[in-house]
């Protein structure tokens, strides 16, 4: 153990050589330029592990391509069913130059605007109820008057054959037309669209004019036609016959 | 050296400086060529470099240092020729022609210099890894790539001769 330590004693007196200092220069260089060039990675693989890395890499790359081609056809297929939705539109032009865009297609473009990627098989749901509005709304354009509803369309249409009809008999029991007949015709014609209000108001006015047996002949019909309107007093009063 | 290998530059800087003298010697004085052990010493520290997002620490630092230091060693000796190993057991006789000079050189260290420069390749390598890097018989045997009690023997027989020659 002497011998040993004797040994190490005269060994260490021996020259202490260094490496030069180009030699420390080129390595530390070296070690600074590898962690520059090349990170690290986070878990060191080994052995078998070694593939584990860049085949997991290599799936997510196929992966992510084939989500972005599948969501680039599902795109390509949804704007192929939308393009019958925004086909009316430029029924829409005829009244404005800039109409605003469907709100189909704003939904669409927020979606876009979401990253939102619709479902093909909803669109193509959504699109038929879309065509069927769609029309009706072109129509509004075309007509002065809003649609009527079904039960004041019914009685319209009875009102103009009535009035028709009263047309028809007064023609026949006048054989030459007298100013307060046309009055009457024009009375009966005007009932024929007018509302019963305004009917009421046109037997009162015959009354005001002394023309009772006219204003009596268009209160019973009132009264046929109307059965179960309530005529209010005030006005009841004016056109009752004397 | 984990840390280097996670990034840290400053990491391998306090290796550097901590092993670039024991391991200069040590490549030194195996090879006794000036030129070829400081390449072979840049060598080494280049494959510790490309070595770092491998590194896996299943024995010290020094230890693994120092493999990569005998694995190159032998490369050299190869190119030239020699076995690293085939010397173990054989003795390469001092300069016992000359027993003036051996005296004069007794006193000096270049006498030990001189005597170490004439052991066996490996019982050089062996008594130089456990004076310059602190290896154990263990840690020898691991860098060598050889077992306990061969790196023992030659550990043993390199101090028996420059005990002999310091003696004499």
């Amino acid at each position: 153990m002497s011998d040993e330590r004797k040994i190490s004693e005269r060994y260490r007196e021996l020259a202490r050589e260094e490496p030069p200092r180009h030699l420390d220069d080129a390595i530390l260089a070296a070690s600074r330029r590898e962690t520059r060039s090349r990170p690290a990675p986070l878990v060191v693989p080994s052995g078998r592990r070694r593939w584990y890395f860049p085949v997991a890499a290599a799936a997510i790359i196929v992966l992510a391509v084939a989500v972005t081609v599948h969501v680039e056809r599902d795109e390509q297929n949804f704007e192929v069913a939308e393009a019958p939705v925004s086909a009316p539109t430029p029924a829409a032009p005829a009244v404005q130059s800039a109409p605003p865009a469907p709100p189909a297609a704003k939904e669409q473009a927020a979606r876009k605007k979401e990253g939102f990627t619709p479902d093909p098989a909803a669109g193509s749901r959504q699109a038929p109820s879309q065509a069927e509005s769609a029309p009706a709304l072109s129509d509004l354009y075309k007509k002065p008057a809003p649609p009527p509803d079904e039960t004041s369309n019914r009685a319209r249409a009875k009102a103009r054959a009535d009035a028709e009809q009263a047309q028809a008999r007064e023609e026949t029991r006048a054989a030459a037309p007298t100013p307060a007949r046309a009055a009457s015709d024009r009375l009966a014609s005007a009932a024929a669209v007018a509302s019963p209000e305004q009917w009421l108001q046109g037997i009162a006015d015959l009354r005001r004019q002394g023309r009772h047996e006219e204003a009596d002949r268009q209160l019973a019909e009132f009264r046929k036609r109307y059965p179960d309107y309530r005529i209010p007093d005030a006005i009841l009063g004016t056109m009752e016959k004397r | 050296m984990l840390a280097y290998g996670q990034g840290d530059a400053g990491a391998f800087e306090t290796l550097y400086r901590r092993h670039r003298g024991p391991l200069y010697r040590f490549v030194l004085r195996a090879i006794k060529q000036r030129s070829a052990a400081e390449e072979l010493f840049q060598e080494v520290w280049i494959r510790v470099i490309e070595s770092r997002s491998r590194y896996a620490p299943q024995a010290r630092f020094t230890t693994w240092l120092y493999t990569i230091a005998h694995n190159l060693l032998v490369d050299h000796w190869r190119k030239k020729g020699l076995s690293l190993v085939s010397l173990d057991a054989e003795d390469v006789p001092l300069d016992s022609a000359n027993p003036a000079r051996q005296v004069e050189a007794r006193e000096s260290l270049a006498r030990l210099l001189d005597i170490l420069e004439k052991l066996p390749a490996a019982q050089r390598e062996a008594f130089l890894m456990h004076q310059e890097a602190g290896l154990s018989v263990a840690e020898i045997a691991a860098a060598t790539g050889s077992n306990e009690e061969a790196a023992k023997s030659r550990l043993r027989y390199a101090m028996a001769k420059l005990k002999a020659a310091l003696d004499e």
